[in-house]
């Protein structure tokens, strides 16, 4: 797999960056190239041996050759699929605005978690508090007035 | 076998029974040599079926030539008859061309000038051509397969790779995922989620970063997102107290853990197919897991850099690996240990974790309610707070003051964050051990509370939160009731408000202060003159003298109250620490007496009247106290009967006066 340009070279200058993002898209390009231009290049065979030959003796190695063929098209598939994917993943490791932007969302999001959850313990509290005394009062006026009347 | 009609079934080439005699013999027939099967089939070639058909050995060995497909083909009646004629003649001129040839081989001298393929005929050229087409189709439609079978194995290979990368990019909002290539196996990526975040220390504190920071992400089978967990399980925070009986218990399981983070993390996928949003979820619950299993390590990493650093409140008691004594001051000891979660008990049976969660729970409410139910025997109940709350609190005290600040401070340049009382950053533990010190102490002190309230009906306990872990206070209120003068000239005079109710307030932060109303303080005792009433009096004392001392201040209130109660009706009295006394005709003087004894289990406070003849000196009330004549007990009278008594007393007095 290619490895030009070694992609989030962030730590380097920023024209030697640039230098290697060029130089890392043109491989890609090159590669995105050579893949695409085996598959034509070998289907456009596969289709040239379609006509039926004479001697059938050529026939049989044709079809060896098709084979062959066929399976470099299928390899040159795979690897436009890899680079797919590495394209993916460059996408996702180095598109550092994206990034920073969930980052400060979710940041954002979770201090007003904490601040909602802060709110909330503290009305819990008071709420048990205020709970609190109100059962209290209660208590000492039911259970504790049949003490008094059995004293 | 009349030659008309026949239909010969081919045998099948296993040896078959031929014939079986009257005696029960059976004929297999005979072996056929090679040399003589060929010499037959010649013959069936040469001779046409009607002699092949004579002949006794017929043999049928699957894998041999044509001739015997011929001559099995043969034996068919029609439509391949001509096909058989074309066949026979093939094979004799096949017979002569290997002659032929096997002449020139053996004979040197003969020597092959030239040879010329047969003209075909256009039909045989037309077979040719319609062979050679079937067999090109036959490739392409190989062909077809193939692509088609390499197709849907790429498309399979872009479904997983959407779906992992999906599943990574939702990871990816909320965790630091990052890429590892190895120099090893170049191509070969590897995903790993960094959970250290070394952003929010201080480079002083100098924080070790944890085995278990990096998590490798890698495809399973379904092109999911794979976890690998480090061998080493998930550890976290335990807390408890030892000499608690139920604590083995608590050091079996930690946590109530929430539900979601009970799952396994390596097999879940593969067990049941589930969406990719649950998987997800799955994958979240894990790290989250894992991360604070690693804040929990730092934690317990802090605590054990605090608890050698000599600081107020700690004592280090027992040490072991992952485990830590320590000694608090209330006479207590509690521990502080890293445990692993066990993965494969949690495999094996979650649901059994969790009922085993639940059954702790339940255990711990059914030691509430039976302590609930324990409150007759108020001594019993445990002084130690909760064990989960306890951890809750180590690990917030240090969440905030730690890491919390350590981000702020990277964030806005330190703006210190107060509410809670400034503690020392560098002495969280022992602000936790002291707080947990607290904790029980005032615990302690709400059960003798409790206990005194609970033996003097009249007295209310009214609980004050606090909102601060190393204070507490209560309020001790007497209601009294109205009185009746009161309320009949409250209409006339609504700008004298008599007194409803005394509050005692029980304050503890360091020590115990108790700040109560309308009692003499003690310097007004010396100086003889009790009239002298400080409004307000604040005593410290400590946990022994507590209900004495409260006892007396309640007692010494409720004097206060018939006092003014006594005063109201007209009647003069004096009020001495805990004694009303009334004057009688000739110099006596009729007494009521507040008698304080915290051992008491029936109420407290009980009274006593006691006539003094007014030679005697107040200093002798003691001796005189064996003496029954002058001295009555009335017992523990509720405030009603107090005030009945009091209003008798009035009368008796007013009576008196009026002889």
């Amino acid at each position: 797999m290619n490895k030009g340009g070694t992609g989030g070279g962030g730590g380097g200058p920023t024209a030697a960056a640039a230098l290697a993002a060029a130089q890392k898209q043109k491989t890609l390009q090159q590669k995105v190239d050579n893949d695409i231009g085996n598959i034509v290049d070998n289907f456009s065979f596969i289709v040239n041996v379609a006509r039926v030959n004479d001697p059938p003796v050529r026939n049989s190695q044709e079809a060896f050759m098709m084979e062959m063929r066929a399976s470099r098209m299928v390899q040159a598939a795979d690897s436009l699929l890899k680079l797919v994917s590495e394209l993916k993943q460059t996408a996702i490791f180095s598109g550092f605005a994206t990034l920073n932007d969930h980052v400060e969302q979710r940041t954002e999001e979770l201090n007003q978690l904490a601040d909602k959850t802060d709110g909330m313990l503290a009305r819990i509290g008071e709420d048990a508090a205020a709970s609190l005394t109100e059962l209290e009062s209660h208590y000492y006026s039911s259970v504790r007035t049949s003490q008094i009347d059995t004293m | 076998m009349d030659g008309n009609m026949e239909i010969s079934v081919d045998k099948l080439p296993i040896k078959r029974l031929e014939s079986i005699e009257e005696n029960g013999a059976e004929r297999f027939p005979n072996e056929v040599g090679y040399e003589e099967r060929r010499l037959n089939l010649i013959h069936r070639i040469d001779f046409g079926w009607a002699v092949d058909r004579e002949d006794s050995a017929k043999k049928h060995k699957k894998d041999t030539s044509a001739t015997t497909t011929t001559s099995k083909d043969a034996t068919k009646p029609w439509p391949w008859k001509s096909l058989v004629e074309n066949l026979q003649a093939a094979h004799q001129e096949l017979s002569v061309i290997i002659d032929l040839i096997n002449t020139v081989e053996v004979n040197d001298a003969v020597t092959v000038a030239g040879m010329t393929r047969p003209k075909q005929l256009p039909n045989e050229l037309l077979s040719d051509l319609a062979v050679s087409t079937a067999t090109k189709l036959q490739c392409y439609r190989h062909l077809g397969k193939y692509f088609k079978q390499s197709a849907k194995g790429l498309e399979q290979q872009i479904a997983r790779e959407a779906r992992f990368y999906g599943a990574l990019i939702r990871l990816q909002q909320n965790w630091k995922v990052k890429r590892h290539r190895m120099a090893a196996t170049p191509g070969n990526e590897g995903f790993y989620i960094d959970l250290f975040d070394n952003s929010l220390y201080d480079p002083a504190a100098s924080f070790r970063p944890s085995t278990m920071s990096t998590v490798w992400v890698e495809h399973d089978a379904a092109g999911m997102l794979a976890i690998n967990l480090p061998q080493k399980a998930v550890r976290s925070l335990q807390f408890g107290f030892l000499c608690r009986n139920s604590d083995t218990a608590a050091i079996q399981a930690s946590r109530i853990k929430a539900v979601g983070s009970d799952q396994d993390p390596a097999g879940e996928c593969k067990k049941e197919p589930e969406s990719d949003d649950d998987c997800v979820k799955n994958k979240h619950a894990i790290l989250r897991e894992v991360h604070r299993a690693i804040f929990d390590e730092q934690v317990f990493d802090l605590v054990n850099r605090e608890a050698f650093n000599p600081s107020l409140g700690v004592n280090i008691t027992g040490i072991r690996e992952n485990y830590l004594e320590l000694n608090l001051s209330q006479g207590a000891s509690v521990f502080i240990s890293l445990m692993p979660h066990k993965h494969e008990d949690r495999v094996a049976d979650s649901a059994d974790n969790q009922n085993s969660e639940s059954a702790l729970v339940r255990s711990e409410f059914f030691n509430d309610s039976n302590a609930k139910d324990r409150t007759k025997d108020p001594r019993k109940k445990s002084v130690f707070p909760n064990r989960v709350s306890c951890e809750i609190f180590l690990q917030q005290t240090f969440h905030e003051h730690v890491f919390v600040q350590a981000k702020k401070r990277t964030t806005s340049g330190g703006k210190m964050h107060s509410g809670q009382p400034t503690i020392d950053r560098s002495n969280l533990l022992g602000h936790f051990c002291m707080s947990l010190a607290h904790r029980i102490f005032s615990n302690k002190i709400l059960r003798e509370l409790d206990d005194l309230v609970s033996r003097v009906p009249y007295v209310h306990l009214i609980s004050h939160p606090t909102w601060n872990s190393r204070t507490s206070s209560w309020t001790l209120s007497v209601d009294v009731p109205q009185s009746i003068i009161y309320a009949s000239c409250q209409t006339q005079k609504s700008d004298k408000k008599a007194k409803t109710q005394f509050r005692t307030k029980v304050l503890v932060n360091d020590c115990i202060k108790v700040e109560g109303e309308g009692a003499p303080n003690v310097v007004g005792l010396f100086k003889g003159t009790s009239e002298r009433i400080c409004s307000i009096n604040r005593y410290d004392c400590d946990l022994a003298d507590l209900p004495m001392i409260l006892l007396q201040q309640i007692a010494s209130q409720i004097i206060r109250w018939l006092h003014a109660e006594a005063l109201m009706v007209g009647i003069k009295a004096n009020r001495d620490f805990l004694c009303l006394s009334f004057e009688l005709e000739q110099g006596e003087t009729l007494g009521l007496v507040a008698h304080v004894n915290p051992e008491d289990p029936l109420g407290c406070i009980s009274w006593w009247l006691v006539m003094d003849d007014g030679f005697t000196e107040e200093g002798k009330l003691q001796s005189q106290i064996s003496d029954t004549h002058n001295r009555k007990f009335l017992g523990h009278l509720s405030l009603d009967v107090l005030y009945s008594t009091l209003l008798d007393l009035v009368s008796l007095c007013s009576g008196g006066s009026n002889h």
